[in-house]
């Protein structure tokens, strides 16, 4: 007597996998509609931005050809200009506050991932954010009338010491001259440099953070399982799974900086001469001398502008590529993306 | 979808949106109905040299509920943005360059579109940070050749003796010169290379090939750098930097009005009488009474302008070489964003500027402009499209310089130098200067031994000054401090020349003396009602920097601390580098 009837297994035999349709609703379209606008406004700025600087630089570009790239000078209306100097003066200072921007940027990121505590945890990523908003023209008085003052001792110290290696040399100055000037230490690219890297460091350090806070926790408590100490732990665990971040924070910030404008040109001593002393006044930026300028160059001068903002756009963009290359090789970087 | 078909619901919604679109907008459209009686906001741009006079217009106006705003970027960017278009006027120390002799390209604004306005006028001062013995010297001489061979970089410390010449009553410092100059386009530039250019050819032509311009040598908006210079933006850049406490031996030029808001010494400049002035508004008054002035009105293009090649060779006494008018640059016809609501702003604001603000100039460190351009520019007001036109009194302006003959009567009453400020005598005047003005220096005779300074001496301020003096107008207060142990601060300026100081709390924001950039981060609190200044002897005297620097023990010791460090380090570095990565 059977009570129940089992079914027939055979008759699903070949299972056929159920068609997945799915249906977008009205939400989804328009979503899908607007996310993909945004992402292609974005792309055809930069391409608008790219073409329109291509287009203002042509006239200068094609008087001067590639002796562009290899004068120093800059008048315009009188055909002898070049962003050898500029170009220069912006990569040096650049790479001065990037090197002061990594140690601290880094310290930061581990101290608030790993080692402080919670209350405090949330204060400093507050802070650090708060960094970032303050206007680059705050920075730039800051710099100019506190920093710059603090800093001479620093590039006094640095020349009578190191003035040896050819790049901290200054000219004109002699530290065993109770009467020699300071101001040969002033408007220096070393100053600006410090000045941006303050400003470059909390964008550097937002990166990094993200990148320590997704060190997984198991290998964090298979590290410390196998004794290691906290020190231990973030030079085995969290350095090398966050290299891509660091790297990664560090290129960013370093398009930054190559970009920084208000607070160089308020510090700087603009010169075009071919300057490599760090330490001595005067250099330029590319960015600056373009702020300084274009509302006082017209017709050739201004497409003289723009092909030097043409050439920092080329940079700039290579540097971000760069580094979101570098960020979404990475362990970290890959497993956000995913 | 025919409006017709619309259900009556729909069409309730719709009405119920447009009266609400419209009880929306209303409130934002009155101020437009109200437009006839109130003024349209204006831009204006240019000149950092004449930034602090149409600064304090531009605050004093306010209270008429006019509202104009002021970009000091220069006043080569001034005249740039105004023949874009970008802003309503200009303010220029020197006219449209058709033909610049610099190299730069050629300004071309269409023929009869603009009108020139003489505004203010003012010295082109040489601000200086020099101190003695930690004593700051508010007394330097410099004859005109002098000052040109600063800028050229041809001489290149305080003790030159070219320098020491000028001054017999000071022992000038082996402390090396920092000339600033500004690096964006300036038309304190352009009058002083063409003064340079006009007084010392030579000079001039030689540093221009030496920095890299020749053959393009005539006067210039951009100044040409050399090594050992400082290049700063506007006047405000090298006021702000030659007052901080680092830029000791540093010289820069900008208008008189930023020596006095940075409580800051002026050098006294060798005139053709042989004397050595300061461009007090009664100085520059006198002087630009030799100035020519253009008077074909046939020509907007150079009606107003000025030839000042009498103003350098003036045998007035009184007289100092820099001194030169600043221009405002207006439209004479409605184009771009500029319309006659703005021109009607614009011409109450320049009636203002001409009549009234007149009366407060010498206070803030300018001239006042002489009765015969203050008519001309009532003329050119007139130019201005849409400008209500205002019968203005000439009695009614007060202005100093009025006087019932016709006559400059503060250029009249200007006093003479005094006979210690004449080239060649044995000393110097101690009488400080600019916004020291109140602060002397101690001076002794070249017969004196090499010491020189008698310490104590000059640290006294001069009582002259009358700290309750009353308020002047024009935003500008005369304070005074006293520190703790009861010496008295120079707050106060009305000494020599009758003009207080300015009150960096008074100022537009952008212009304040800050109190961290000079003397007053030394002496007292920066609200304390004045400009501190008076720190002669608060300073400690020449601190040796660096006594110590790089010598060959050291630099011996030094890489055997880093050869040890290395023959530590490296190898197991190595080491542990290879061991780890050999697994892998």
């Amino acid at each position: 007597m059977a009570l129940t009837t089992l079914p027939d297994l055979a008759a699903a035999e070949a299972p056929v996998p159920r068609e997945l349709v799915a249906r977008k609703g009205r939400g989804d379209r328009v979503f899908f509609g607007g996310a993909s606008f945004s992402g292609l406004v974005v792309l055809a700025t930069m391409v608008a931005v790219g073409v329109f600087l291509a287009i203002q630089a042509a006239d200068a570009l094609s008087a001067t050809g590639l002796s562009f790239l290899t004068t120093a000078e800059w008048q315009p209306d009188r055909g002898q200009f070049g962003i050898a100097s500029v170009m220069i003066g912006t990569v040096l200072i650049a790479l001065v506050a990037v090197a002061i921007a990594l140690p601290i940027s880094m310290g930061t990121a581990l101290f608030i991932t790993e080692v402080a505590p919670q209350w405090l945890r949330s204060w400093l990523v507050a802070l650090v954010d708060l960094m970032a908003a303050v206007p680059s023209v705050v920075y730039g008085l800051w710099g100019l009338f506190l920093l710059q003052g603090q800093l001479i001792g620093l590039s006094r110290w640095l020349n009578a010491w190191f003035g040896w290696i050819p790049f901290l040399d200054v000219a004109r100055a002699d530290p065993n001259s109770p009467l020699s000037s300071a101001s040969v230490y002033t408007a220096s690219a070393f100053i600006a440099g410090v000045v941006v890297a303050m400003m470059v460091m909390p964008i550097s350090c937002v990166v990094m953070r993200e990148v320590f806070s997704q060190v997984p926790m198991g290998e964090r408590e298979g590290a410390f399982a196998l004794g290691s100490t906290r020190w231990g732990m973030i030079r085995v665990v969290a350095l090398p799974f966050g290299r891509g971040g660091i790297i990664g924070g560090t290129m960013l910030g370093l398009g930054r900086a190559l970009g920084e404008t208000i607070a160089v040109l308020l510090i700087i001593s603009p010169r075009f001469d071919i300057n490599f002393h760090l330490l001595e006044a005067g250099g330029n930026s590319v960015s600056s001398l373009i702020a300084l300028r274009t509302f006082e160059s017209s017709g050739f001068g201004l497409s003289a502008l723009m092909a030097a903002g043409l050439t920092l756009f080329a940079v700039t963009l290579v540097v971000n590529f760069t580094a979101s290359w570098f960020v979404a090789r990475s362990r970290s970087g890959a497993s956000s993306e995913a | 979808m025919n409006f017709a078909t619309r259900s009556p619901r729909r069409t309730t919604l719709l009405a119920l949106a447009v009266a609400l679109t419209i009880a929306l907008v209303a409130p934002a459209a009155t101020p437009v109905a109200l437009a006839g009686t109130s003024y349209q906001r204006i831009s204006g741009e240019g000149s950092s040299w004449a930034a602090n006079a149409i600064d304090a217009m531009r605050v004093n106006v306010s209270q008429f509920g006019i509202t104009v705003d002021y970009n000091p970027s220069g006043s080569t960017a001034g005249r740039k943005n105004f023949l874009n278009g970008t802003v309503d006027f200009a303010a220029s120390d020197i006219p449209f360059q058709f033909e610049p002799e610099d190299g730069s390209a050629p300004e071309n604004p269409a023929p009869g579109s603009y009108a020139y306005i003489p505004v203010t006028a003012g010295g082109t001062a040489f601000m200086y940070n020099l101190q003695i013995n930690g004593k700051r010297v508010t007394n330097l001489r410099l004859s005109g050749e002098n000052v040109v061979k600063i800028f050229t970089g041809v001489i290149t410390t305080w003790n030159d003796p070219a320098i020491q010449a000028d001054n017999p009553g000071l022992v000038m410092p082996a402390r090396a010169i920092v000339p600033v100059v500004r690096s964006d386009g300036s038309g304190s530039s352009a009058q002083f290379t063409q003064w340079m250019i006009a007084m010392f050819p030579s000079l001039w032509d030689d540093f221009c090939s030496r920095s890299g311009r020749a053959p393009a040598c005539g006067f210039t908006s951009f100044y040409p750098t050399i090594a050992g210079m400082i290049a700063q933006s506007g006047d405000l850049g090298v006021a702000g930097y030659v007052s901080q406490g680092f830029a000791e031996g540093a010289i820069g030029y900008v208008n008189y009005s930023y020596a006095l808001g940075s409580a800051f010494p002026v050098a006294k400049v060798l005139n053709a009488a042989g004397y050595y002035t300061e461009p007090t508004p009664e100085n520059v008054a006198v002087s630009l009474l030799q100035a020519r002035i253009n008077t074909d009105e046939s020509n907007p293009a150079v009606y107003l302008t000025q030839q000042l090649d009498g103003v350098y060779t003036d045998a007035d006494p009184r007289s100092y070489q820099l001194s030169s008018y600043s221009y405002l640059i207006v439209p004479t016809k409605v184009a771009g964003q500029f319309n006659e609501d703005k021109g009607r702003t614009l011409g109450a604001f320049a009636y203002y500027a001409m009549c009234q603000a007149q009366q407060y100039s010498a206070s803030l460190g300018y001239s006042p402009m002489p009765i015969n351009l203050v008519e001309a520019s009532f003329e050119q007001i007139r130019k201005i499209p849409g400008v209500e036109v205002q019968s203005v009194s000439i009695a009614e302006c007060k202005n100093p310089t009025f006087s019932p003959d016709g006559s400059n009567v503060l250029a009249e009453n200007a006093a003479r130098p005094q006979e210690c400020d004449r080239q060649g005598g044995q000393s110097q005047c101690p009488n400080g200067t600019g916004g020291l003005s109140n602060v002397p220096t101690a001076v002794s005779g070249p017969a004196t031994n090499g010491g020189g300074q008698t310490p104590g001496a000059g640290t006294t301020p001069a009582g002259g000054s009358t700290p309750s003096a009353g308020s002047t107008p024009g935003g500008v207060t005369p304070g005074a401090g006293t520190t703790a142990n009861g010496t008295p601060i120079a707050g106060g300026d009305l000494g020599t020349d009758g003009a207080p100081v300015i009150d960096p709390d008074n100022l537009n924001p952008g212009e304040v003396c800050d109190p961290d950039t000079g003397v007053c981060g030394v002496v007292g609190a920066p609200d304390d009602g004045g400009v501190t200044g008076g720190v002669v002897g608060a300073q400690s005297p020449t601190v040796l920097a660096q006594s110590s620097g790089w010598t060959s023990s050291i630099a011996m010791m030094l890489l055997v601390i880093g050869l040890t460090l290395g023959l530590v380090l490296v190898p197991a570095v190595v080491w542990r580098h290879l061991s780890r990565t050999e697994p892998a």
